[in-house]
């Protein structure tokens, strides 16, 4: 078992004492010890990071540390005195801030009443200082650098990345002492979170601690200072960042060395998928074409227009205008079963809300596609679901106990590649994937990656929405670049690169614009 | 412990240990009276219209919705068949046919303004409900009695010791058991009540399904109305008055869920079969008639708070589990 880190024994400085100390957690589940005897500590003034793959034992250390869950053994101290973290009040009174991966806003209600939600400002009778409450959120907004939310604004009018901001401010609205961040740019802006960055170092600077959860290595090693790495509910080791590198820490939470990517230019000159002047109500003007075997790229900000634009081409939003063309062949539009049919698959942006049924089988999710649209009988073809759920548990390397169990019961990166096999089911021409990879461990990460390239060879032709720059950069042949549901770039892979296209998607440049 | 949790959190098998308990004790206080064929056979027949329309409201609440109107339905699908055989002297087999096709319409009404308009199912079928009770007491005023022979002979008739509306009821129930189970275009609803934006982007037609879901209802219920009709002799504008309600009770208890993609078919017999076994056993107890609604608003709190707590703890041992599958991962 790894030693605990001694170094705060060594320096006596203020800036590096410790604040709160994780010893010997242990954490059983029934027939499953979630957490073995983890140790962790967070100094004043510091980010730390935590790494690990699903099911490590991050989310599990982090409900205890929020009052959530128990831990069975050890004993966790707040500056040098023994605390025990009863429940989630508990937490907030020791100051601890915690933002969830879930949701926890009222969409209908705005975005000041969200904040305080719980302290709100009382008059004198006891009710809500509307004003006041409107003054505190402005400043709370101002301070954080979230300029562009407004504090009377309803929560359900916000994208899903603002809402992940205010969210942020309503855990900063207690001035906690100890930030927990988990997951935190998932859905977020690259504008968004640098502003999130810029608020992690102001805490930082005014002697506040941070702990912060993400997949993503390139944020781990921009924004924190120490990284404490778990892996099967063990601690690994402690590690700081600067003398670190990305390769060492995937060594240490998956025991192996991942290959990232693996190009290879398969892409052809057929053309598969012709879009020419497509508009909607988020978008205009849109002329792409998509070629077999091509994986391509879209590339922008959140809110940029990119996913309407993929679910307008699958037939589920109406377009106002323009044409789309399969293999030359115009489909009619408004009509998923019709896209289906033409070859069309889209693996939607959101799996829990869009792509999953949870509370049903792996093998009603994986056969849903087929069942629905491509098989002709009348009566469900039980052996051939059975065969069919099989045959991708295996192909996609999918962790579960049976092709019955309820899909709600898997981790992230599982329930993923279940949405993807049930697209896979229907072996389709054209697949547009829709961030993929989001809040998935790299190994899963790294399978889908690989799922993408074995498609392209088979002849299947793909168009990837994603958010995560490295990961387009790493995969695809072409990326075309959209900024307010327009065209302003369409990139070549010998053009490739990310200053290049944050230029695009932020509006500093457009290939387009002059020409017009 | 896997036997606890899975089993028993089965309604289907909840529910149909407690009525072999009911009927079980209720047969040793009343040997006589309760454990007979004339009384058996005159709970199922008693049960019979509300099982059949049960059977309508288990695909609904499947898939996520449900239908007020189906009182209504009944009332007026029976009054509308009265109507063409006593006054217009109509062919038996052609009334119940237009009476089918009537309440038919009445369904794509309901589903055509619920999927298309996007009307919240309670509110359309709400007023769907106030509508055909005013067209039921239009067509048949204060009753019509003296229907034809051939008519009534439909519900009276028995076959096996058990009038032909519990043979209906049974047929329909296995019919639909099986092609809810094997179908499909069945199971289509439990994809829609699960996740209706996946349904949509896995290719389901979802407005169409919701179409067809309320046109099985109001078929359902107007078929139930005609056989109530045919039983009575006579087609009554009241019959039917709170069914709906009888009747979501009745599937909830049997396993359906408000939130949709929960129940099996033969759940909406068992819960029926439990209400009316229960409305017998007050009869034979001779309790009050008043007892009887205060009695199943309880048996439907209950019935539900338990199986929210049995919920709660089923979660803890899921979240327990998940953490297991994620370790299993590892375990190379």
């Amino acid at each position: 078992m790894p030693l605990p880190s001694l170094s705060y024994l060594i320096d006596p400085d203020e800036k590096d004492r410790i604040r709160l100390r994780l010893k010997n957690i242990s954490k059983r589940f029934p027939g499953v010890l979630a957490l073995d005897q983890v140790n962790f500590d967070l100094k004043v003034g510091e980010v730390h990071a935590i790494c690990g793959e699903n099911g490590a034992g991050k989310t599990t250390l982090m409900n205890i540390l929020s009052g959530n869950l128990q831990p069975d053994e050890g004993s966790i101290f707040l500056h040098g005195d023994e605390v025990k973290i009863t429940d989630p009040q508990e937490a907030q009174r020791q100051g601890i801030g915690i933002v969830y991966q879930e949701k926890s806003l009222v969409g209908n209600l705005s975005v000041a009443d969200n904040i305080f939600a719980g302290n709100q400002p009382v008059s004198k009778w006891h009710l809500i200082d509307r004003r006041k409450l409107i003054n505190q959120t402005q400043q709370l907004l101002r301070k954080l650098g979230m300029h562009d939310i407004d504090a009377h604004g309803r929560v359900d009018k916000l994208s899903p990345g603002k809402q992940q901001m205010v969210e942020i401010a309503k855990a900063l609205s207690r001035d906690p002492q100890i930030l927990i961040l988990d997951e935190p740019t998932a859905a977020i802006s690259e504008q968004d979170t640098k502003v999130l960055f810029k608020i992690v170092r102001l805490m930082v600077s005014q002697g506040k601690s941070v702990i912060y959860i993400s997949h993503r290595m390139s944020e781990i090693f921009e924004v924190s200072d120490r990284v404490t790495v778990l892996k099967d509910g063990k601690y690994q080791n402690t590690l700081g960042t600067k003398d670190t590198n990305v390769n060492e820490i995937i060594r240490l939470m998956v025991g192996r060395d991942i290959k990232e990517f693996d190009y290879q230019n398969l892409s052809t000159s057929e053309v598969v998928l012709s879009v020419s002047e497509l508009e909607g109500d988020r978008f205009k003007n849109i002329s792409f074409q998509l070629h077999r075997s091509e994986i391509l790229g879209f590339a922008g900000l959140v809110g940029a227009g990119r996913s309407e634009i993929a679910q307008s081409i699958f037939g589920v939003t109406p377009d106002t205008g323009g044409q789309v063309l399969i293999r030359g062949k115009k489909v009619k539009s408004n009509e998923v079963a019709n896209a289906i049919e033409n070859g069309l698959g889209y693996l939607p942006e959101n799996r829990k809300e869009q792509g999953l049924f949870l509370e049903m089988s792996v093998e009603d999710n994986i056969s849903s596609v087929k069942s629905n649209t491509q098989t002709r009988g009348i009566f469900i073809e039980r052996k051939g679901n059975a065969a069919l759920t099989e045959e991708f548990v295996r192909q996609l390397n999918i962790k579960t106990p049976s092709g019955k169990t309820k899909v709600v019961s898997l981790s992230g990166g599982n329930q993923q590649k279940i949405v993807l096999a049930k697209w896979l089911a229907v072996n389709p021409d054209i697949l547009i994937v829709d961030e993929p990879t989001a809040g998935i461990d790299v190994g899963a990460k790294s399978e889908i990656y690989q799922l993408l390239n074995q498609l392209t060879m088979a002849g299947t032709s793909i168009i990837m929405i994603s958010s995560d720059l490295p990961e387009l950069l790493g995969i695809c042949d072409r990326i075309l670049v959209f900024r307010h549901g327009r065209i302003t770039a369409d990139l070549s892979r010998e053009k490739f690169s990310e200053e290049e296209i944050m230029h695009y998607s932020s509006g500093t440049k457009d290939m387009y614009r002059e020409k017009i | 412990m896997s036997f606890n949790s899975n089993i028993f959190q089965d309604r289907v098998v909840t529910l149909a240990l407690t009525i072999v308990v009911l009927i079980v004790v209720s047969s040793i206080i009343w040997p006589q009276q309760f454990f007979s064929l004339e009384n058996l056979s005159l709970v199922l027949l008693n049960l019979s219209i509300d099982a059949i329309v049960a059977v309508g409201m288990m695909i609904l609440l499947i898939s996520g919705a449900f239908d007020l109107s189906v009182g209504s339905v009944v009332a007026f699908a029976g009054g509308f068949a009265g109507y063409l055989m006593y006054y217009w002297g109509v062919y038996v087999p052609v009334a119940i046919l237009a009476a089918l096709a009537v309440s038919v319409v009445i369904g794509f009404v309901n589903g055509w303004l619920v999927a298309k308009v996007g009307i919240n199912p309670l509110i359309q079928t709400l007023a769907m409900m106030g509508i055909v009770r005013g067209l039921a007491l239009m067509v048949s005023g204060s009753g019509i009695q003296n229907l034809p022979d051939s008519f009534n002979r439909l519900g009276q008739a028995q076959f096996l010791g058990f009038q032909l509306p519990v043979w209906y009821m049974i047929a329909i129930v296995i019919i639909f058991s099986f092609l809810v189970a094997r179908t499909i275009f069945f199971r289509r609803y439990y994809y829609i009540g699960g996740n209706e934006k996946a349904a949509l982007l896995s290719g389901i037609q979802v407005g169409k399904m919701k179409i067809y879901s309320f046109i099985l209802m109001s078929f359902l219920a107007g078929l139930a109305g005609i056989i109530l009709a045919s039983r009575l002799g006579a087609a009554m504008p009241t019959t039917g008055q709170g069914l709906e309600l009888k009747v979501i009770t009745a599937v909830i208890l049997g396993g359906a869920s408000l939130l949709g993609g929960q129940g099996k078919i033969v759940g909406a017999l068992l819960g029926t079969l439990f209400m009316g076994i229960i409305a017998n056993i007050m009869i034979l107890a001779r309790v009050s008639g008043y007892w009887q609604q205060i009695i199943f608003g309880i048996i439907l709190i209950a019935a539900v708070a338990i199986d929210l707590l049995l919920q709660k703890r089923a979660d803890r041992m899921a979240t327990a589990l998940v953490k297991m599958k994620q370790f299993e991962k590892f375990d190379t």
